[in-house]
């Protein structure tokens, strides 16, 4: 019996960033026991617009709002086992970090970070596995 | 205590795509765990010749998601399966191409996707990597 395949998309339409954009990708996929979620870029809850920032700003924003979709699937934060982020420079390692910290102040996911270019002139884009 | 799950290595028919072996590379082509197909990263290779086609970035995007969808096939799951899909490109400028090409492979309900742009291996303009669901 196959595992079953679907997208999850946002409870606010705002944030449904892969519509909005119109970029051929699903804002997440949950398989299984696994939620999937595509990488995540500062957008702006109410505007649905881009909101570029600090690195400590967008990364603010970017798990506000991945908080957000993973509840809009029934999971949440603390259920997250792997992240991804991608800045656009690594010396802004400690500034994303602060506050990475305050999202996940108790056993935290094991995690990745690297600097990358990024599209749109993000400075920050995070993507995570979590259970459903 | 349920059962440990499974893990085998899934390989090409084609073994001209077989670039984990082919280029004597320390990797798998891709794993099953499960339920789950993890895929290695994948460039341009040409499945007649087995080397790399280093074209327009376009055309690099189209060959490798046609060799993705003989690997995944070859492991008896599908494009269409797939989960999680991360894009690497050499340049960042090619993103709007790849989003072009993108739509002729998957026009419905996408996989999760994240892209960037780093510095890749032997030359390729891109490099694909993706997490599938097994089963059609």
């Amino acid at each position: 019996m196959a595992l079953k395949r679907e997208a999850i998309e946002p409870e606010n339409p705002a944030l449904n960033a892969s519509r909005n954009f119109n970029l051929p990708h699903s804002p997440g996929i949950r398989a299984g026991e696994f939620i999937f979620l595509s990488g995540m870029v500062a957008v702006d809850p109410v505007a649905g617009e881009r909101a570029p920032g600090t690195v400590a700003a967008e990364t603010r924003q970017i798990l506000t709002n991945m908080a957000h979709l993973l509840e809009s699937a029934g999971s949440t934060l603390a259920q997250v086992v792997k992240v991804n982020v991608l800045i656009y420079s690594m010396l802004e390692y400690d500034n994303m970090n602060a506050v990475y910290r305050e999202f996940f102040p108790v056993d935290p996911p094991a995690r990745t970070v690297c600097g990358v270019q990024l599209s749109g002139g993000s400075k920050v884009e995070i993507e995570c596995v979590a259970l459903a | 205590m349920t059962d440990r799950l499974s893990r085998t290595v899934i390989e090409p028919i084609n073994p001209k795509l077989n670039v984990s072996r082919n280029a004597n590379l320390p990797h798998s082509p891709g794993i099953r765990i499960g339920e789950y197909v993890f895929l290695s990263g994948m460039g341009p290779v040409d499945p007649v010749t087995g080397g790399r086609n280093l074209g327009p970035i376009a055309e690099q995007i189209r060959q490798t998601l046609r060799n993705m969808a003989h690997m995944l096939e070859s492991a008896g799951s599908g494009l269409d399966r797939i989960v999680k899909i991360n894009v690497v490109l050499a340049d960042i400028r090619d993103y709007d191409e790849m989003n072009r090409v993108w739509r002729e492979f998957f026009p419905e309900e996408p996989p999760a996707r994240t892209t960037c742009a780093l510095q890749l291996s032997n030359g390729n303009g891109v490099e694909i990597e993706c997490i599938a669901l097994s089963g059609a």
